[in-house]
């Protein structure tokens, strides 16, 4: 079996690139104002509006942020050798629930600051559990991932506390409906910021890929096969937290994505390089963009996101395991 | 006698421990280059300990240097193309291909952004090759068996090209013949000294745990002897007297008593406990 591996690991990535644009494509054209590319074509006034003010966003951030979550997914399960592996691992979508919640009762209510509030408290709060961490004698990942449940019990305190306060006429409803996810309320002017630095971490991801499959391997060996194990696993997951965190703050917690995607991606290249990497990313961006169209289209008003990426992507994973497509070993 | 006897590796009262207990209790040797030194001692006396602490895994006093330069004033970085080290059991626990597996030991040589070469990749299929793993380089390294995953590790050893070798039990899965393969291929990476062969000094030392006494007796020009954290005897089987070999060895395994299965004045030495 010389290098048919390689050969359909490209293949998957390109299947799953197509089957992302395709999906992309449908979601721009559908909704409740649906679109033609006919008349898109033709320059109908309206049409271009919406496809400009409204889908275009809408379809760059689900494509952006499921590509996200999946790599970012992917790169949490390989750091911590651990399948179940998640960004809530280390306080991510906690620290930006709370911080969202935080904007809503006491910021100016505009998007821009309930965003802005959820991605400092997301980073606050990965930074503070990796700094916990640092205190721990020999830095090592189990130390991480307590420091991490620590800090996202915190934050989840704070967040019933901030519940506790809200009005639960508005207030209240506005917090549940940011932690259940949307891509309902994505504006073109709210996104660049978010996007450029969401691009400039997955960037930073996929160069230190190598390292980042070093890093899976126990501690001392990874240290004398050269990686600078405390320094590298600090700055790749500071670049995963960057991309989840810069997604999440626009969209709200999305659930199964980061969980889902990278366990297709192993199932389907049955290795853990580069192409698993991308292929993490694409299956994101299929489940998100697939999601997000459902979401939108299943009833008269928009639903969670969330509800639809895990009634697609459960009984999907569910189909790989149960094919027997295995060799899934992931946690030693 | 070896005709290049160049001391290359230096332990000097190193003493190290987990939290507070203390397993070295101060051990000191020396190792020459070209040659493959085996540690011996019974379980738990410290032999794994000390190499974690020479890999700075676990804190450790005392003085270690290697071709003259002291080991702990290296950057982690330096450390790692110093040295090769092969745990008990390695801790690669995701699926990747065990060409992949082989292709980490070109990492501490690479810039972090780097790709191994193609010239890199047919080194390392070469190393596949050369332990017995050419057929199982896009096998996922998790469905090899435990001697598979040893020779696969082994392979990446090769490719690694660290002038000292720290190896802990490397032939604990293997078979006969693949364990004497292996230590041919310990014995060529060190100083080409095969058992009986002249050394040829390749400014490398490899330091080896072994439970295998035969093994160590035939392949190891010194031996270390390790008792309760410290030194009790340094061998060389290929020149010493066999009642000086058995009693020191009897010190760490109990009453043992040796014989010389050789010929043509070439020592093949076997140790049986005594009766």
């Amino acid at each position: 079996m010389a290098r048919p591996a390689e050969k359909r690991n490209i293949a998957l990535c390109a299947a799953a690139g197509i089957l992302m644009l395709a999906a992309a494509l449908a979601s721009l054209l559908v909704g409740k104002y649906p679109l033609s590319l006919a008349a898109l074509l033709g320059g109908d006034e309206g049409q271009l509006r919406v496809f400009l003010t409204l889908r275009l966003p809408r379809t760059v951030m689900a494509a952006l942020g499921g590509f996200a979550l999946g790599a970012a997914g992917y790169v949490f399960q390989t750091v911590f050798r651990n399948p179940l592996a998640a960004p809530d691992m280390i306080g991510v979508s906690s620290g930006a629930s709370a911080g969202a919640a935080f904007a809503i009762l006491f910021l100016p209510a505009t998007a821009a600051s309930v965003t802005g509030s959820a991605f400092t408290g997301g980073l606050l709060a990965v930074g503070v559990a990796l700094g916990l961490s640092a205190l721990a004698p020999g830095g090592k990942n189990a130390s991480i991932v307590l420091a991490g449940i620590a800090v996202h019990a915190l934050a989840q305190t704070a967040l019933m506390a901030l519940k506790l306060a809200a009005d639960p006429e508005r207030q209240l409803a506005s917090i549940e409906y940011w932690i259940m996810g949307s891509l309902n309320a994505i504006t073109l002017g709210k996104i660049p910021f978010y996007c450029a630095v969401c691009v400039v971490a997955l960037i930073g991801v996929f160069l230190l890929h190598r390292q980042i499959v070093l890093l899976s391997v126990e501690e001392g060996e990874a240290r004398m096969l050269g990686v600078p194990v405390g320094r590298m696993r600090l700055l790749v997951l500071v670049l995963a937290t960057l991309v989840v965190a810069s997604v999440i703050s626009v969209t709200g917690v999305i659930s199964f994505i980061g969980l889902l995607a990278p366990h297709i991606a192993r199932l389907l290249t049955k290795d853990n390089r580069l192409s698993t990497l991308t292929l993490s990313g694409l299956m994101g961006g299929v489940l998100l963009l697939v999601a997000d169209i459902l979401a939108r289209s299943a009833a008269t008003s928009e639903l969670p996101v969330s509800i639809f990426t895990s009634l697609i992507g459960a009984p999907f994973l569910l189909y790989l395991i149960l094919r027997g497509n295995g060799g899934e070993r992931h946690a030693a | 006698m070896p005709p290049d006897k160049t001391t290359f590796l230096v332990l000097d009262h190193i003493t190290a421990g987990y939290g507070r207990a203390e397993i070295l209790k101060g051990i000191s040797f020396t190792a020459n280059a070209g040659e493959l030194t085996g540690l011996l001692g019974a379980n738990g006396c410290g032999k794994t300990t000390l190499l974690k602490a020479m890999c700075r895994q676990i804190p450790c006093t005392g003085i270690i240097t290697c071709g003259g330069e002291d080991l702990t004033g290296l950057s982690g970085r330096e450390l790692a193309r110093k040295i090769s080290y092969v745990p008990q059991r390695t801790g690669i626990g995701i699926s990747l291909p065990a060409l992949e597996v082989v292709l980490m030991g070109f990492n501490p040589r690479l810039g972090l952004l780097e790709r191994p070469s193609k010239a890199q990749e047919r080194q390392a299929m070469e190393a596949l090759a050369a332990v017995g793993m050419a057929d199982a380089a896009h096998r996922d390294y998790q469905t090899l068996s435990e001697g598979q995953k040893q020779q696969c590790i082994l392979a990446r050893t090769i490719v690694e090209d660290a002038p000292l070798l720290l190896l802990d039990e490397p032939e604990s899965s293997l078979d006969f013949p693949h364990r004497r393969r292996m230590m041919n291929l310990l014995a060529d990476m060190v100083g080409g000294c095969k058992p009986g062969g002249d050394v040829v000094s390749s400014g490398k030392a490899g330091l080896v745990v072994l439970h295998d006494p035969a093994l160590a007796l035939e392949y190891c020009r010194q031996l270390v002897l390790i008792k309760d954290g410290v030194c009790v005897a340094v061998l060389r089987p290929g020149e010493d007297r066999i009642d000086r070999m058995e009693a020191a060895l009897s010190r760490i395994y109990g009453p043992v008593c040796l014989a010389d299965l050789g010929e043509g004045g070439r020592r093949r030495l076997v140790m049986l406990a005594k009766e």
